[in-house]
């Protein structure tokens, strides 16, 4: 169809918000048939993107990053009271609320501790150490964190707050384990081969 | 193969089941682009990108999704995703100073039916929208909370009688006459005839709206 000028303000104040159509535009779009149907090609390009999409999004929720987050979830998922947690895992009120607040270092718990908490909440075991190893970074690096931001806060001037952030990030980003995607882990790999072998 | 409910798909994406990307895609890719392209004359590459774009949020958003009253609050969910996608691009778009352009070829100038001064209020109205759109860029406001940039539009809408008000509404999003015609109680051939006629209208009243131009 051919559209005038008229038309296309119309269509600008509709995308901004300033005017709606009730509905009626989105029922006949529900109706009306593509007459170009996208190419094979497109198709798998697209489903691809999604399936990554999908997954990515099933792993965030399937692993909580740390064990307060955990803790926090799957209390609520239980029903259980902190309580009656704090009983069957054998541990005081206190340091239970401290470990929902990923403020406790994860090696103050006992061993015999730790394999109650697994039986209670039913947790895979290397989902847990993933999570013990999160919480462990966190609880360990959470002073420097609060020195940085101190400091941060300290600062007048925003050119040296740049600086306090960037100084904080690159030691940060020298410390962290951080996942390559895959093409780019096979071409580090790759090079430290041709380097050793 | 049956027809795919809404429920379905949003059921199969909640539970994270590689079956609900295939559905969602056959459901919407084709029908998005489409849109994109004869409705909002969006390139068709860059709509397929920006389709591909408003599914993929679909599915990391699907969460925050619930049916409230029937099977199509889905489809209604998308296409709000959707109209926001479009409207960013075309404020990117605008920004790098293509708006008027578009308005240009899309026949400011083979509109014979309107007069210079009209014609001159339309270019007013782009210039107003792109001058809000820099603005808002450059304070720090976030441009999708800056409200009213074309509530001329809006205000110049209210002023006429409701079935008008409706037909350029839905005639500019390409509605067909039929279900204009059910909304608004006209006839069909009635509808087709006043069209031009409210068009017209709407630019008098518009024109109303900036004084200065008509006396220049």
């Amino acid at each position: 169809m051919k559209r005038n000028s008229i038309d296309k303000l119309i269509q600008l104040a509709f995308l901004e918000g300033d005017i709606t159509t009730h509905g009626l535009y989105e029922q006949t779009a529900v109706k009306r048939h593509s007459k170009t149907p996208a190419t094979a090609k497109a198709r798998r390009k697209l489903l691809e993107k999604l399936e990554a999409g999908l997954k990515a999004r099933q792993a965030t929720i399937a692993a909580p990053l740390t064990l307060g987050s955990f803790l926090r979830k799957a209390k609520m998922e239980h029903s259980f009271t902190t309580s009656e947690i704090v009983s069957r895992v054998g541990i005081s009120a206190n340091i239970y609320r401290m470990l929902e607040q990923d403020r406790l270092s994860p090696l103050k718990i006992s061993v015999v501790s730790w394999r109650r908490l697994i039986r209670v909440f039913e947790v895979p075991t290397d989902m847990l150490a993933e999570m013990i190893r999160r919480t462990y970074q966190l609880v360990f690096f959470a002073p420097s964190y609060r020195t940085t931001l101190a400091r941060y806060k300290q600062e007048k001037s925003r050119a040296k707050k740049f600086q306090v952030l960037e100084a904080a990030a690159r030691e940060l980003y020298a410390r962290a384990d951080l996942v390559l995607p895959p093409e780019e882990e096979q071409k580090l790999s790759d090079f430290i081969k041709t380097i050793t072998g | 193969m049956g027809r795919v409910t809404n429920r379905q798909i949003v059921e199969e994406l909640k539970n994270g089941d590689r079956k609900g990307a295939g559905h969602l895609m056959d459901a919407y890719q084709d029908r998005l682009i489409s849109e994109a392209v004869s409705i909002f004359h969006i390139d068709s590459l860059d709509a397929e990108e920006l389709v591909s774009d408003v599914l993929l949020s679909v599915i990391q958003k699907i969460d925050s999704f619930k049916f409230t009253k029937s099977d199509g609050d889905f489809h209604f969910w998308v296409m709000t995703i959707f109209r926001n996608r479009i409207r960013d691009h075309v404020r990117h778009e605008t920004l790098k100073g293509g708006l008027m352009e578009r308005f240009e070829e899309s026949a400011l100038e083979n509109d014979q039916e309107y007069s210079g001064t009209e014609l001159e209020v339309v270019r007013a109205v782009v210039r107003q929208y792109e001058t809000s759109l820099h603005s808002s860029e450059k304070s720090a406001d976030d441009p999708r909370t800056v409200p009213g940039k074309l509530h001329v539009i809006a205000e110049t809408l209210d002023a006429m009688e409701t079935w008008e008000r409706v037909l350029l509404r839905c005639r500019a999003l390409d509605v067909p006459y039929e279900d204009i015609s059910q909304y608004t109680g006209k006839p069909v051939s009635q509808l087709k005839v006043y069209h031009q006629r409210v068009r017209k209208k709407f630019v008098k009243l518009l024109s109303e709206h900036y004084p200065e131009l008509a006396t220049s």
